[in-house]
């Protein structure tokens, strides 16, 4: 669609008269309101609201718009003005009951004009992570928990109430709807059969499939935004000073830190510049590339020895439990070991981390951010993975009661611990480093919101809860709560103790890496657990809605066989038959997904080399202004200096040729 | 939510929302903020579109502007004098670019007439000078400003006339994602 151009037209520089110029806009403008009559009613409207002009011309180009349109239309003009109307009514009405459903406006409104977008991004997380949690707690209780609270509840044995708990998950709470074990598989019978198996399953999987399509649809946008083609300079001083001021902080002093930062980074790189840089010698970059083998090597050795540890824990808690009587009191408490020691590893083992990367040299500090991410992935992915491979191995085959309660139970201990140690980090790594800061060690300063750590232990969490679900449906009761708290807690703690980080720069590709690494090692790994419980382990005999079945999947064969019988329903048994439980079906989708990637790859490669040549053909359309603009002045000197000479022809006018706007591209 | 508005009427109200990313409690609700501004100057009843100016000294005392180091080029780019006088439509408009539902491009070209000090729709090295003057304040020497000025247009100046048009801004702009979300005011 053809762009209004914004900039007032250069017509009378170029000797057109002022009738000339209007007609010109005129036919601009009804060009224009062609091109939006023929456009949906939500482009059109989109394209109103962003041309570039005064309000009033928009409102002129929307009447024109209405009109035309209005005067196109068959049915009488009064009875499509009303539909349209009422219909643009009601989006509107749902635009602000949506606004009214938003929460915590005020508040990031607030944080962000203290501390500025990167720690928003932060705090925008989390509410986005809320929203997963509420909908699959909305869904879990109306679909799993409501019918079986009230069909068939399912009370056996009810211990007391001891305090402790609420931090293990045993005991009262064994058999209630929070785990796995408090589910019946039976069919309810009332005036429609309720297939309690099926709801269970279908429920989980409906959840988890819309989960990994909202998470894919998300990453794809924000990759599309973010990650653009990174040719030329782009972290130079131009960008610095242009794009990167954030307009939406207005605190007075968090304006005057971001100005004194901006000055410290403006001049460093002046400094970088300025130096020469020094080539390297051969034993300087072997120094350099051993020193980082070592990081890695260390890194890496940190990682796995923990994982280890856990796991040898993890047995020794098994057997530690087999010993002893279930009802004592120290042996629950003992239960609560492998948490604690998981969530000090995930706050000693990341410290030990940036000890590490400061004895390396990095040659920019994106590199440093995104190493250290790696780092700290690797190592809670390596802790989570052990953790299922221990829950899917060793405890099925151990105890003889309800082995998906247990492993329920065991995530939910290890959220309230992990919620419990970020309490603590909040008290100990951000008020009392604050008070370290400023009144003892005044050199240590007050310390920076560390937003990558932050979000990572945000994306931990949300691996946890994700596992959790099958194993205990109404685990995201404790994660809605526990998100709730940290948000207002993480929000006084920063306004009192912190301060917004210094490096501002690139936090929307950071942003994407993030939404990323929620997709890839936690939401997929997710899956994968899932899926493994699912289709291959034995479910145990005596609670929870499988009982009795050889896989849980089985549930689903025993359906489809019974509605074989049904001969309206038989397309569904052919489908399953045929289609997804072929082998032949998943490798031509996979075929065809591959040969479409390749086409898409040569696309964006043939892209890219049309983007420098079109850059390259920008520079020499300037130098071929710049050329002629020079030619053109000096014809005009000559011309009037010939002029001079015979003053009987002096022409007054200076002679040009209207249409050389044409032959270069004036409009933007 | 009981009674009925009358600061504007429903085709006012409808046009508003058409024409700008608000909807239509957020425009009652910047006309509340309009009016406080200078509550003897902008009358309550906006039925039959008064033509009232507030002054740009009025506007830059608003607290989502007061400490923005830009906040005199913002008002004076979406005036229609240059001035820096707003009516009621320009200051909705100059929140709805601001908003963070407006397009990159949109926002762009604001951009581009808020760092164009001298408006000769370039961005020219001196217009940079002033920039990074607004932006830190003392901290560099006259040197550096014009050092840190030459090397960011050589890097952003594609045509080669030294001195940025749209069309350089806009390439720079394409290539840092974080505009969208940095170039953006709420209310």
């Amino acid at each position: 669609m053809r762009r209004m151009s914004v900039f007032p037209q250069h017509g009378t520089a170029l000797g057109l008269t002022a009738n000339e110029i209007r007609q010109e806009v005129e036919n601009n403008t009804s060009e224009l309101v062609s091109d939006l009559v023929n456009l949906s009613a939500r482009a059109r409207f989109q394209a109103i609201r962003s041309l570039p002009v005064s309000f009033n011309e928009r409102k002129t180009i929307r009447n024109r718009v209405n009109s035309v349109k209005l005067s196109k239309t068959m049915l009488p003009a009064d009875c499509r003005q009303q539909v349209s109307r009422s219909f643009r009514k009601f989006r509107a009405n749902l635009a602000s009951a949506r606004q009214r459903l938003v929460v915590w406006q005020d508040t990031l409104k607030e944080i962000g004009g203290r501390f500025g977008t990167s720690v928003l991004s932060y705090f925008l997380f989390l509410k986005w992570l809320l929203k997963f949690n509420l909908f699959s707690l909305v869904i879990n209780f109306c679909f799993i928990t409501i019918p079986q609270i009230v069909h068939a509840p399912n009370i056996s044995n009810p211990t007391g109430f001891r305090g402790l708990e609420l931090l293990t998950g045993v005991g009262y709470f064994n058999q209630t709807v929070l785990f796995y074990g408090g589910y019946n598989g039976e069919v309810i019978v009332s005036t429609l059969a309720y297939n309690m198996q099926l709801a269970y399953f279908f429920t989980i999987s409906a959840y988890l499939v819309l989960c990994g399509v909202s998470l894919l649809y998300s990453m794809s946008r924000s990759f599309q935004n973010n990650f653009v083609l990174e040719t030329g300079p782009v972290s130079g001083g131009a960008w610095r000073l242009l794009c990167s001021w954030d307009f939406s902080v207005v605190n007075e002093k968090a304006i005057q830190y971001n100005k004194n930062n901006l000055g410290i980074q403006l001049k460093e790189s002046l400094s970088e510049r300025l130096q020469e840089k020094n080539k390297m010698s051969l034993s300087d970059s072997i120094k350099r590339l051993s020193l980082h083998l070592l990081a890695w090597l260390l890194s890496l050795g940190l990682a796995i020895g923990s994982s280890a540890g856990i796991y040898f824990l993890g047995k020794e808690q098994l057997i530690f439990s087999f010993d002893h009587d279930p009802n004592d009191l120290k042996a629950e408490a003992s239960t609560l070991l492998l948490p604690v020691v998981v969530s000090l590893i995930n706050l000693i083992v990341p410290l030990l981390y940036s000890l590490i990367s400061r004895m390396e040299s990095y040659s920019n500090p994106r590199a440093q951010i995104y190493i250290s991410i790696m780092r700290n992935v690797i190592l809670k992915m390596s802790l989570l993975g052990i953790l299922c491979f221990y829950w899917l191995n060793d405890v099925p085959n151990s105890t003889s009661s309800c082995w998906e309660s247990f492993v329920g139970q065991s995530v939910y201990r290890l959220l309230i611990i992990d919620f419990i140690f970020c309490l603590l980090g909040i008290f100990f790594g951000e008020f009392l480093r604050n008070v370290i800061g400023t009144m003892w060690i005044q050199s240590l300063g007050v310390p920076e919101f560390d937003i990558a750590r932050n979000v990572l232990d945000l994306i931990y969490a949300q691996t946890l809860a994700w596992i959790g679900i099958y194993y205990s449906p109404l685990l995201p009761v404790m994660q809605v709560l526990k998100l709730f708290i940290i948000f207002y807690l993480k929000k006084v703690s920063l306004s009192m103790n912190c301060q917004p980080p210094k490096h501002t720069g690139r936090a929307a590709q950071i942003q994407t890496v993030f939404i990323a690494l929620l997709f890839f090692p936690s939401f997929v790994g997710t899956l994968a657990m899932v899926s493994f419980t699912v289709w291959r382990l034995r479910p145990s005999d005596q609670c929870g809605p499988f009982q009795g079945l050889n896989t849980p999947f089985y549930a689903i064969f025993n359906w489809i066989d019974s509605i074989h019988g049904y001969p309206e329903s038989n397309w569904v048994w052919w489908i399953f038959e045929n289609v997804l439980r072929s082998e032949l079906f998943y490798y031509l989708i996979t075929l065809i997904v591959l040969v479409i990637t390749f086409f898409l790859w040569q696309i964006t490669q043939g892209r890219k080399e049309l983007i420098k040549t079109l850059r390259e053909q920008i520079a020499n359309e300037g130098k071929d202004k710049a050329f002629l603009l020079n030619k053109l002045q000096t014809i005009q000197k000559q011309r009037r200096e010939m002029t001079s000479y015979r003053p009987q022809d002096f022409d007054q006018t200076p002679h040009f040729n209207p249409n050389w706007m044409n032959t270069l591209p004036m409009d933007m | 939510m009981g009674n009925k508005q009358t600061i504007f009427t429903d085709e006012q109200l409808d046009a508003y929302q058409d024409c700008t990313f608000f909807t239509r409690k957020e425009i009652l609700r910047l006309h509340g903020r309009y009016h406080e501004l200078a509550p003897h100057l902008v009358p309550m009843d906006y039925t039959n579109d008064p033509d009232v100016k507030v002054p740009l000294a009025l506007i830059v005392n608003m607290p989502e502007l007061k400490e923005n180091p830009f906040r005199n080029r913002i008002v004076e780019s979406f005036s229609e004098d240059g001035q820096g006088n707003l009516s009621f439509n320009d200051f909705v408009d100059m929140f709805s670019v601001l908003s963070e539902m407006a397009p990159r491009e949109l926002k762009a070209i604001y951009a581009f007439k808020i760092y164009d000090f001298n408006v000769d729709n370039y961005i020219c090295k001196e217009d940079l000078e002033k920039t990074l003057n607004k932006l830190t304040k003392e901290e560099l020497t006259p040197e550096e400003v014009n050092l840190v000025c030459e090397k960011a247009i050589e890097e952003a100046d594609l045509d080669g006339d030294s001195k940025l048009s749209f069309a350089d801004f806009e390439n720079m702009i394409s290539r840092a994602p974080d505009f969208l979300s940095t170039f953006h005011i709420r209310i």
